[in-house]
């Protein structure tokens, strides 16, 4: 039992560690539009079409 | 050392100096002042701002203090579900960077309302309100976890050791949960007490920080005054729960103010002009002028109000009108600024820029329409007030009998009364359900130019309408074909008149048009003539000549005929009328469904029309209106409102917003249809931006869903504390049972006053 004596401050710890983590991840804007991200495979940009060359299926080079 | 730091200050004080100063400069204000000439000639500006750090419906009333307490401030407006404020203020007494040191001062902040900087400013918010909910709830999570084995283990179970390391661990994590999550409750605190009022994060905070105090007593000095229990588990779980409200809040607001400013942020920042040599350029939108000829791309708004030249396409301009369908826009159409073109590159010249446009009329509309403090709110604050003093007084006096019965338990049953008491039905509930509602409704184009019309409309017990323009449309229909000869045929003659009548742009001709339809027009015309207020005249295949128009034109005979009516159009060889085509006003599409719905709800209807009583009656008559009042003047409609009104009933007047103006402003809602730019100038309270006279309906049904939701609201909250705080009274609701309480009450108010945003579906239409 005497462990519990390290690991209740190592969850202290921890939970500061998760909240950073969190905090970063809120600044870089990860959470400031969450539907944006799900719709954006809908949208139409002629970005994402298919790599100029090599990686391809040989099915489905042209 | 002493100099340089001296002098680094008076930088960064510079600095924010000239932040503020660059408010004053006339090129920066433009994006958010508007001038005007008061009455006696006196130059006044009006300038919008962004306040942040708004938590509940009392800031608004601080900041409009503050604002007042600058001299040369000759209105403030603050609306706190927006969190917009509206200054009127006297340039030459005043600086706009004035105005915003007075709301920095107040502790909260402003910024000039430009979109762009509007969108930063909620994104900013957001990010903030989503990282304080976040550490609230983590923390609490794990604060549960070191307080479980309290709760579950026998005594002696537990070593006193371990539970001193568990309550260590508690504070330690409660701390940023105090400070930083629940920050926003204290300053919300500290700001109304500063201004000597009383907002509802007053009990909050005091219940927070006594909770904190007393359970930091409990931890480091077991023994002490404040005995051994600890209550951060109920602490962090309050902040949590009330934050989550307070988010969910927010998040609605944001998607209101976002999907008003949709319609304002689509202008684009550049277009294509068409130079004099044919060449093209891209300029500023700033730089156009009227008379430009402008190309504008597929899935590019119109930068200005203007006349289609070449191309067709399609429109999208359901922010504009609420109509939702896309609108098909041919060479000679109308297109209105911010609409979006959807299918093809077209070429447009330009009317009517910036101020003029009926975009901008609109904006400018529901602008001043959001920053309105409705007297429904005004009494719901003054409310509030009381009932806080109450809540401090009962758990003082509730603090002072237990530490008679108990002193152990005093302190929790006062911090148990000081979280449980709800006052958001009071403070933010009524300022939420406007807010939504009226936002659903622009969503539609039905414009609330006064937010408390909602409160009028919901009582309305009779509609009076006016005619033209309003229940009709600007244009004739056929109403019914009289074959006058006899052996004739009334589908070939209407298809021959119709073949005739295709080559003249006169209204009655395009009835006639219309009405025929595709039906055969074999008949064909040589040497038409016009002749103006006559009719058409054209020689038929076998030689003679016919006519059609007037009556006494084409038929001497028919002159003072009683089987056709005056103003009918005739048909036949000069002197042998052989059909008379009666035309009357065509209704809107939607104005018999209307009317009938109307009715079914209770309804009274009538008509006021300014038109000749008898064609008055006859609309009245297919309609189904009963009370008539034709050939009626601007004074006897004024005095048939106002008789109806002494009679205890309340008069909504569908009319003109132009020329209808004084029985609208007498009636107790009036409505009128927008004509293009003018938008904003007329004096009805609730402006209809599409042509549907259906959204009359409309407006009336959510104005009665508003109301009835905020008095829901109401009964809530009233119902919650009758009930919830004699029970913390007593003893019976520890803690953690009151927070719940009252962030689950909260929560369910909020979720109430937002279904609103989606107006209920009318029946009969889609």
């Amino acid at each position: 039992m005497d462990i519990l004596f390290i690991l209740i401050p190592l969850s202290v710890v921890l939970v500061f560690a998760v909240i950073g983590i969190f905090a970063w991840a809120l600044n870089s804007g990860q959470f400031d539009d969450l539907e944006r991200e799900g719709e954006r495979i809908l949208g139409a940009d002629d970005t994402g079409r298919f790599p100029p060359s090599g990686n391809v299926d040989s099915d489905q080079a042209q | 050392m002493a100099v340089a730091s001296v002098l680094t200050e008076r930088a960064v004080a510079g600095a924010v100096d000239d932040d503020l100063r660059a408010l004053d400069d006339p090129l920066n204000q433009a994006s958010f002042t508007t001038f005007s000439q008061a009455q006696g000639g006196a130059r006044e500006a009006t300038s919008q701002f962004r306040v942040s750090g708004m938590y509940c419906a009392a800031c608004a009333g601080l900041i409009e203090t503050a604002l007042q307490g600058v001299d040369g401030v000759l209105e403030a407006r603050v609306h706190s579900a927006t969190a917009l404020a509206l200054v009127r203020w006297d340039p030459l007494r005043t600086r706009a960077s004035a105005l915003v040191e007075a709301v920095r001062r107040a502790g909260y902040g402003a910024v000039p309302d430009a979109a762009a900087s509007a969108r930063a400013q909620r994104e900013a918010e957001q990010r903030k309100a989503l990282w304080r909910l976040f550490v609230a709830g983590f923390c609490m999570m794990q604060v549960m976890m070191y307080a479980t084995p309290a709760y579950v283990a026998e005594p002696g179970d537990i070593t006193p050791d371990m539970l001193r390391l568990l309550q260590w661990a508690s504070w330690l994590l409660s701390l940023p949960v105090l400070l930083f999550s629940a920050g926003p409750f204290f300053s919300g605190a500290w700001n109304s007490l500063r201004q000597g009022r009383l907002g509802m994060d007053v009990p909050v905070s005091l219940g927070i920080a006594v909770t904190f105090i007393a359970s930091s007593g409990a931890t480091f000095d077991p023994g002490g005054i404040f005995g051994h229990e600890v209550y951060f588990d109920s602490l962090t779980m309050f902040v949590f729960f009330l934050l989550g409200g307070r988010w969910l809040e927010l998040r609605a607001r944001h998607k209101v103010a976002l999907s008003l400013e949709a319609g304002t942020a689509r202008l684009p920042d550049s277009v294509e002009r068409l130079r004099p040599d044919g060449g093209t350029e891209l300029v500023a939108i700033a730089r156009l002028a009227a008379g430009d000829r402008v190309r504008v791309a597929a899935g590019q708004a119109f930068p200005a109000d203007g006349v289609l030249l070449e191309g067709r396409s399609l429109a999208d301009e359901a922010l504009l009108t609420g109509e939702s369908e896309p609108v098909a826009k041919q060479p000679g159409d109308e297109l209105v600024a911010g609409s979006l073109n959807l299918r093809a590159p077209v070429l447009m010249q330009v009317l009517r820029l910036g101020e003029d446009t009926r975009q901008a009329g609109i904006v400018a509309l529901m602008r001043s329409a959001l920053t309105q403090r409705p007297r429904l709110v005004q009494q719901a604050e003054r409310f509030a007030g009381p009932f806080l003093w109450a809540v401090l007084a009962l758990a003082a006096g509730a603090a002072a009998v237990w530490s008679l019965i108990d002193p152990s338990r005093a302190l929790w049953v006062a911090v148990s009364v000081l979280i449980v008491t709800c006052p958001c039905a009071l403070s933010l509930a009524a300022p939420s359900t406007l807010l939504a509602a009226t936002g659903a409704l622009a969503r539609r184009g039905v414009l609330l130019q006064r937010i408390e019309a909602l409160e009028g409309l919901a009582g309305i017990d009779m509609v009076a309408f006016d005619k033209t323009g309003t229940l009709t449309r600007d244009r004739l229909e056929l109403g019914e074909t009289r074959v006058l000869g006899a052996g004739g045929d009334a589908a070939a003659l209407l298809g021959r008149a119709a073949a005739l009548a295709e080559l003249s742009t006169h209204p009655a001709s395009r009835a006639l048009v219309a009405a025929a339809g595709d039906a055969a027009r074999d008949a064909t015309w040589r040497e038409v003539e016009e002749l103006p207020g006559q009719g058409l005249e054209a020689t038929a295949p076998d030689g003679t000549r016919w006519r059609l128009g007037r009556r006494a034109w084409v038929d001497a005979r028919l002159a003072d005929s009683a089987e056709v009516p005056e103003g009918a159009l005739c048909f036949g060889r000069a002197g042998d009328a052989q059909a008379a085509f009666v035309l009357r006003e065509q209704l809107r599409d939607d104005a018999l469904a209307t009317i009938a719905a109307l009715r079914a709800e209770g309804v009274e209807l009538a008509l006021l029309s300014g038109d000749a009583p008898a064609r008055a009656a006859a609309l009245a008559q297919r309609l189904g209106i009963t009370e008539v009042q034709g050939g009626a003047t601007p004074a006897d409609k004024l005095a048939a409102v106002a008789a109806w009104q002494a009679q205890g009933r309340r008069v909504a007047m569908v009319g003109d917003g132009l020329n209808d103006a004084p029985v609208l402003a007498r009636a107790d809602v009036s409505f009128a249809f927008a004509h293009g730019s003018a938008v904003a100038r007329s004096g009805a309270d609730v402006v209809l931006l599409g042509e549907r006279l259906a959204d009359v309906l409309v407006a009336r049904r959510q104005a009665r869903r508003t109301l009835s939701v905020i008095r829901q609201n109401l009964a809530w909250a009233a119902l919650y504390n009758a009930a919830c705080v004699p029970l913390a009274l007593v003893g019976w609701l520890p803690p953690w049972a009151a927070g719940i309480g009252m962030a689950s009450s909260s929560l369910l108010v909020v979720l109430n006053a937002l279904r609103v945003a989606q107006l209920a579906p009318a029946p009969g239409q889609g």
